[in-house]
């Protein structure tokens, strides 16, 4: 007992001064402000403010209280639920292309053919463009009289010159030209979350299944699918929440047009905030419900594909 | 591993399955690249050729004029000079206010930590769209602040904290603390040890959060525009673009436009050939640790 007294003893002291030394707090006080202060200003104070004006009428002057007004005239929007069905639609469409094109690109770069880091380098490339710049691209590929893509097809024989494709003013057509061009804006990033799972698993199974004589397909859905399902169950979620917070490029390619065929969710309260519409005032107090809602919208397709997952982990 | 790479011996109907899948891969390749490929190429046609339109990638003549003119008449020196002043005050802030941000945070215990923390995570999930720069923009013109970029590169910093914060902390996380403590008995104070140990161990992740923050604010288009609504010479080329596309004479001006897009792609392509294993990596230890 008093052994252990006696040697306890003289590391107290010690340990004292070491506290004292490492003290320092208004440093780090002063190093953490700065983050605080962005934290506060940029992420705290908007979220408030938003619900600041949840009941009112706010056109950026006059603000009115109004109280459930703008609540009953979302639910009687239809442009709203049309848009945010629109938003679902563009999702899904982004996905089902996205998702396979960036496995498949994967699983051919995994091969180790001449030239993949090249290739892996071109095919993130289009990531690294500002979503601005390449809806503008695109509007121009997309032109419907002198339109590159028209003007290829035509040579091709697809179509004929007195009947060019309106890309981005038939209603019909218009979700392929937005799809195409978020496809190709975004399938580099998942691509590449896609090899970096790959390189994780080891060669030693590929041979052994290549000793029991598995062939390609054998071998992608046995090992490399269950191998990546944890990188995919990540690479979905990060896709889902980066589908419905799309409207950058859409806004520059049709800015929701033709009609509001492709008048996403985010994109229509972008409109009523900052009076994009031509003549029209900006309706912050209702854009801010909106915003609202459309933010729940997104948490609830998260938590609801967090819940399938693990429902399909459970069946795995 | 050479020995390795040396005992894989292909059939030759495995040779033919990999030559196909290679012509698969390149023909991928071409299909990707073609957007940017052909605006740039179509920079050079003059500009009744871009609206006469066609399957040509090529222009017939190359015409440098219209660089000349976006870069004089169009306002384009402007434009890059704020989208250069953009990016790098964006990247220098945030490189400042992360590394110690997450110093703070790997090395300090304090009352509230964990909280605060879980703020910043938080934050990185409510996405409330563009209503957010409403408020933001009400308060740059509080303090007036409106009238410079200066806004928008503070509340592109704000914006982007939260993931380059994570990397650095995970980062400071695995710089062992008896370098700290070494540094310590030597008298250095707090910061002392940041600026002179830290810093440089950082590098390599500093290297990457400078990489992502410069493509950050260059390719920054909303918050710009909605900023610079009335003040045009504030348009960083994204925004100054894309105001040549919704102006009414827009159509008639393709080959500025094509011009100006070049302009505004090609310098984030030269850093993207350099640097591109920090964009790839920052990508992939961003999902990881964030």
């Amino acid at each position: 007992m008093t052994k252990v007294t006696i040697t306890d003893k003289p590391s107290r002291p010690v340990n004292k001064k070491m506290r004292l030394k490492e003290s320092g707090g208004l440093a780090a006080g002063l190093m953490l402000a700065p983050s605080l202060f962005f934290l506060c200003v940029c992420s705290i104070y908007p979220f408030i403010w938003i619900f600041r004006y949840v009941c009112y009428n706010y056109n950026g002057f006059k603000a009115t209280y109004t109280g459930l007004r703008n609540f009953q005239r979302m639910l009687a929007d239809a442009k709203f639920w049309g848009s945010v069905g629109t938003t679902f639609e563009y999702a899904a469409l982004k996905l089902i292309f996205i998702i396979p094109l960036a496995l498949i690109m994967a699983v051919l770069l995994n091969q180790k053919l001449k030239g993949s880091s090249f290739f892996r380098g071109v095919y993130f490339m289009p990531t690294v463009i500002s979503s601005s710049i390449s809806g503008m691209i695109f509007t121009f590929i997309f032109a419907t009289g002198n339109g590159i893509l028209n003007g290829i097809l035509m040579k091709l024989g697809f179509i004929s010159a007195s009947s060019p494709i309106g890309w981005l003013t038939d209603a019909g057509v218009v979700m392929a030209a937005v799809t195409i061009m978020s496809v190709w804006g975004g399938f580099g990033n998942y691509m590449l979350y896609f090899v970096t799972g790959m390189t994780s698993i080891s060669e030693d199974v590929y041979e052994s299944s290549r000793i029991d004589g598995a062939n390609a397909v054998q071998t992608f859905f046995r090992i490399t699918l269950p191998m990546l399902a944890p990188v995919l169950k990540v690479v979905l979620m990060l896709a889902i929440t980066g589908a419905f917070k799309d409207y950058e490029a859409i806004m520059v390619l049709t800015n929701g047009g033709p009609g509001n065929r492709t008048n996403v969710m985010f994109l229509y309260i972008y409109n009523l905030i900052f009076s994009a519409e031509a003549g029209s005032q900006a309706q912050i107090g209702y854009g801010a419900l909106l915003s609202v809602m459309a933010a729940v919208i997104v948490g609830a397709v998260t938590i609801v594909y967090n819940l399938v997952a693990r429902r399909l982990d459970d069946v795995m | 591993m050479a020995k390795n790479q040396a005992r894989i011996v292909y059939s030759p109907q495995q040779k033919a399955i990999r030559a196909v899948l290679w012509v698969l891969l390149a023909f991928f390749a071409v299909l990707v690249i073609f957007p940017v490929v052909y605006i740039i190429l179509g920079s050079f046609k003059d500009n009744a050729e871009l609206l006469r339109g066609g399957s040509n990638i090529f222009p017939s003549a190359w015409v440098v004029q219209n660089y000349v003119d976006a870069w004089n008449q169009a306002n384009f020196a402007v434009y890059t000079k704020n989208s250069i002043l953009l990016s790098l005050g964006v990247m220098a802030g945030s490189l400042l206010v992360s590394t110690m941000a997450g110093y703070v945070f790997s090395r300090k215990n304090f009352p509230g930590k964990e909280v605060i923390y879980g703020i910043f995570t938080a934050f990185m999930f409510i996405n409330v769209g563009s209503v957010s720069l409403r408020p933001l923009y009400e308060l740059a013109v509080k303090v007036k602040m409106n009238s410079s970029l200066w806004s928008v590169i503070l509340f592109s910093i704000g914006g982007g904290q939260a993931t380059y914060i994570f990397l650095c902390r995970g980062y400071v996380n695995s710089v062992p603390k008896e370098l700290d403590e070494a540094a310590r008995i030597d008298g250095c104070t707090f910061f002392r040890i940041y600026w002179n140990i830290i810093i440089p161990m950082l590098k390599p992740v500093m290297a990457t959060i400078a990489i992502l923050s410069f493509r950050q604010g260059w390719n920054e288009y909303i918050m710009p525009m909605v900023f610079t609504m009335t003040k045009p010479a504030m348009r960083p080329l994204t925004v100054g673009v894309n105001m040549l596309k919704n102006a009414g004479d827009g159509a008639a001006a393709w080959n500025i436009m094509f011009a100006g897009a070049t302009i505004a792609i090609i310098p984030i392509l030269i850093v993207f050939c350099c640097f591109s294993r920090f964009f790839m990596g920052g990508l992939t230890a961003g999902a990881v640790k964030g």
